[in-house]
């Protein structure tokens, strides 16, 4: 049985639904004590299309858990993706009264409230505004200005935001279970808490989670979220091109995909083939393999190429100084960080969680990182606010997370 | 099949092997001289021309001309041309009988100084009158050497592009790029002067080495047709287990090539493939399906290539070609009319543009062996070829063998070399015009992702016309 406090992560995966329970110890660390998952249906790209199936994946996911980490769940931290997840960076300003000098908390709140007063689409809602940096009287990357003198007290914020609804039924999702929301992140934002270590953060860089439905993306210069968002393009799209592409069921695609691809051309020899065993053992199908490397690379290369796009229409790409780091279930294709190094021109890392105790065997997959670094995130929040519930969904989202 | 390697020997290699000289003028072109003796040219084919005494004698040449005797005195022309002019002219007697049994003078200069600039041309004219031809390697200067030297050196360049029978180009700045930013610069001046050294032996090799699949005279000026153009050159060689891929990509990283974006805007490419006996077909191909990724349909690929049993276990990739600059058509018709001893050279320009591109009948007389070839060579060739490799003499044991393979190899490769390309333009016209609705799999009922106005969710290869299967 846990003896720390229980957090519970919980990831509506387009691929599965993977539940991990971890407790803090007192001594800050974080102990992962059980997985569970389940094979995810009723999501595409990240997002419920089919509301009761989506649920009873859910709750096996969690029974599941339960059942590996012999505890109770109620409450979990949901990951939210999707391409519908954009994000801004803002800057907001104060300015403090004539009569005092000295920067205190309140007006930290303020800035905070006045960078979050910009407009996003009226469908939209809050995920998270992240502060980067505070800037005092002009004077740059000050990190906490409680305490300083300065007349003018500004704060750069990167701000995620998402379409309400589509959050709303995720949340509704776990909710009928029913399970306490106690909040919902970003998935990227997430494996990032994991995926990177502060150096990592610092130097620079860019984590891309792969997954079944969506590529998540968040960039990192100088210790702060610099940029994020994510594309409705992932791992089944390539299951889907491989399928179509060869004629065979989405199943054998998938398994093809896991076991025989490979986003490297030219590393096969002409004619080489791989043969598809049917159902009864007999030899089936023969598929090419260059053919089937050149539908996953193009495939992937479209990805990467797309995501260089997006990241280069700001400069902050420039500053990375640790690389790429490639996380998700769809990191597991073969020679996926060489094509992504190539693409960005950076050192390209394929990673998983760091820094956890607990089950390793867990840790060590890469189709987890967002799950367990929901643990981490909330750890790292639930130092700065002791537990409030949902209420805040939607509400103030403003963390000392960075 | 012992006896079929012994049979082949020496003598025809001197038939074949082409007198050459390469000829560093200036200090620049002494320096590409020390890196070309370091990467394993004869001492006695190299000649380093220049005015200044100094570094002359710290040249590794083993024929040296000093230019100017009394118009310089032993000292630099201080970087003014016109003085490297006059005392080319006073020495082109010594120049003359340097390069006089040569009939390939290759010319390293860095153009922009004194001596480089003045001096080069006088020295390809020399060539050119003797009847030699002349290839030119010339480095422009650094952009921050100011726009002085910038303009010497472009002078003295559309100098060199008038004579010569071909000039590559290398830009300093590019060759920067190649360098970290925090290398010494005598590293990146280095990597200038290794590059040039690349280039000579590959372009030394590409013409000397027995072909399978010879690349000639003819082939190389045609790759380098678009004169006053920036040359495109890459070189990679790898011995790998996949060093197939490991050259050509090393051949694309070359600061001359731009990664291989520059090679899609060319029309004529030349490469040549040269490795040791181990050199599978399929290797060659894998290397040449990549390369095709990197040129459009219709550009022709002159496709050479070559055992060397020197090359051992490594495989390396020559990628010679050059970009149309918009003026240069302007200037080719804007050009004097070539004075006589000038003649003979533009006949050969004219030669390959008039026959189609056709590589089987391009004219090869080193090569043409038409002894019918019976089947049993081939595997003749290819057994003691990989089991024997004698270090003594490799080459020539290898070397009769391979013209005697030419015809069947050609087809083999060339006309898969030459076709699909074609087959693949046809494809994609074919796909344009289909009308069936693109199907989007198993996203048929999910909302669609569209990104600059592309559906992600219909496959890519789909998209990009890709012919899979």
């Amino acid at each position: 049985m846990a003896s720390g406090d229980l957090i519970v992560g919980l990831e509506i995966g387009t691929s599965k639904v993977c539940v991990v329970v971890g407790e803090t110890r007192p001594d800050g660390t974080l102990k992962i004590l059980g997985v569970g998952q389940a094979p995810s249906r009723g999501v595409r790209k990240g997002e419920i299309v089919d509301f009761e199936t989506a649920m009873k994946c859910v709750h096996e996911a969690v029974v599941d858990a339960e059942q590996k980490s012999d505890v109770m769940i109620r409450s979990v931290y949901v990951a939210v993706a999707g391409g519908h997840i954009q994000s801004f960076n803002n800057r907001g300003c104060v300015m403090l009264p004539e009569e005092r000098d000295e920067i205190d908390e309140q007006d930290v709140e303020d800035v905070k409230i006045n960078a979050r007063e910009v407009s996003i689409p009226a469908q939209n809602a809050f995920l998270h505004s992240i502060i980067q940096h505070y800037h005092v009287d002009g004077q740059d990357g000050v990190l906490n200005p409680v305490g300083m003198l300065g007349e003018k007290l500004e704060a750069d914020f990167h701000i995620i935001h998402g379409v309400r609804t589509r959050v709303q039924n995720t949340i509704r999702c776990v909710k009928e279970l029913p399970l306490e929301v106690e909040d919902v992140v970003f998935s990227a934002l997430a494996a990032a808490q994991v995926v990177l270590t502060q150096h990592q953060k610092n130097l620079g860089a860019l984590v891309v989670d792969i997954g079944g439905g969506t590529t998540d993306y968040i960039l990192y210069v100088d210790g702060a979220v610099k940029q994020s968002g994510a594309l409705a393009v992932g791992g089944d799209h390539i299951t889907n091109d491989i399928s179509m592409g060869l004629r065979i069921p989405m199943a054998r695609a998938e398994k093809l995909k896991t076991e025989e691809g490979s986003c490297v051309l030219g590393n096969c020899l002409p004619g080489e083939t791989i043969l598809l065993k049917d159902d009864s053992g007999f030899a089936g199908k023969e598929i090419e393999r260059e053919t089937l490397n050149t539908i996953i690379h193009l495939r992937l290369r479209e990805i990467f190429e797309l995501l260089k796009r997006t990241v280069e229409e700001e400069p902050f790409i420039n500053y990375v100084g640790a690389g790429i780091f490639i996380t998700g279930g769809c990191s597991l294709v073969n020679g996926i960080d060489y094509l992504a190094g190539e693409i960005f021109e950076m050192p390209a890392h394929v990673t998983h969680a760091q820094t956890m105790s607990g089950l390793t065997s867990a840790v060590e997959n890469p189709q987890f990182s967002t799950a367990i670094g929901l643990l981490k995130y909330a750890q790292a929040v639930q130092v700065d606010r002791p537990r409030r519930g949902i209420t805040r969904i939607f509400g103030r989202f403003f963390s000392g997370m960075r | 099949m012992i006896q079929l390697s012994k049979n082949y020997s020496l003598p025809e290699r001197q038939e074949e092997s082409i007198p050459i000289k390469v000829v560093g003028v200036g200090s620049a072109g002494s320096n590409a001289l020390d890196r070309v003796l370091l990467d394993g040219m004869d001492k006695d084919d190299l000649i380093a021309v220049n005015t200044d005494v100094q570094s002359l004698a710290s040249s590794v040449a083993a024929r040296k001309v000093q230019l100017g005797r009394s118009s310089t005195h032993g000292l630099g022309t201080g970087g003014d041309p016109e003085l490297g002019y006059q005392a080319a002219i006073e020495s082109a007697d010594e120049i003359r009988q340097a390069i006089a049994d040569a009939r390939m003078i290759f010319i390293c200069a860095g153009l922009g100084g004194g001596t480089g600039s003045g001096a080069a041309p006088i020295v390809a004219q020399l060539a050119r009158e003797a009847g030699s031809l002349v290839i030119a390697f010339a480095t422009l200067p650094f952009s921050f050497e100011g726009k002085r030297r910038a303009a010497q050196a472009q002078d003295a360049l559309s100098r060199l592009n008038d004579i010569a029978n071909a000039v590559i180009c290398f830009e300093n700045d590019r060759m920067g790029d190649m360098v970290a930013p925090k290398a010494g610069i005598h590293q990146a001046f280095g990597v200038a002067d290794m590059t040039i050294s690349q280039s000579v032996r590959s372009i030394v090799n590409l013409i000397q080495r027995p072909g399978l699949i010879r690349i000639g005279f003819d082939d190389l000026f045609a790759a380098l047709r678009s004169q006053n153009g920036r040359c495109l050159f890459g070189f990679g060689e790898s011995d790998t287990d996949n060093r197939a891929h490991d050259a050509l990509t090393q051949a694309l990283k070359n600061p001359l090539m731009d990664k291989g974006r520059m090679l899609s805007e060319s029309a004529h490419v030349l490469v040549q493939v040269a490795g040791g006996p181990g050199m599978t077909l399929s290797e060659v191909e894998i290397l040449m399906r990549e390369l095709g990724r990197h040129v459009r349909d219709h550009t022709q690929i002159v496709f050479g290539t070559a055992v060397d049993g020197k090359m051992g276990n490594r495989l390396s990739v020559t990628i010679i070609s050059s970009l149309a600059s918009e003026d240069s058509i302007a200037t080719q018709a804007a050009r004097p009319a070539p004075e006589p001893f000038l003649a003979p050279p533009p006949a050969i320009l004219e030669q390959v543009e008039e026959p189609p591109p056709n590589i089987d009948t391009v004219p090869e007389p080193e090569v043409v062996v038409p002894a019918q070839p019976a089947p049993s060579d081939l595997i003749s060739f290819a057994q003691p070829a990989t089991a024997e490799a004698l270090p003594p003499a490799p080459a020539p044991s290898i070397k009769k063998p391979a013209p005697r393979l030419i015809p069947p190899k050609k087809k083999a490769v060339v006309e898969k070399e030459a076709k699909p390309p074609k087959e693949k333009c046809v494809q994609a016209k074919q796909e344009v015009m289909q009308f069936e609705p693109v199907t989007r799999g198993r996203f048929e009922k999910s909302e669609p992702t569209i990104v600059e106005g592309q559906d992600l969710d219909i496959p890519t290869f789909l998209r990009k016309k890709v012919r899979v299967k």
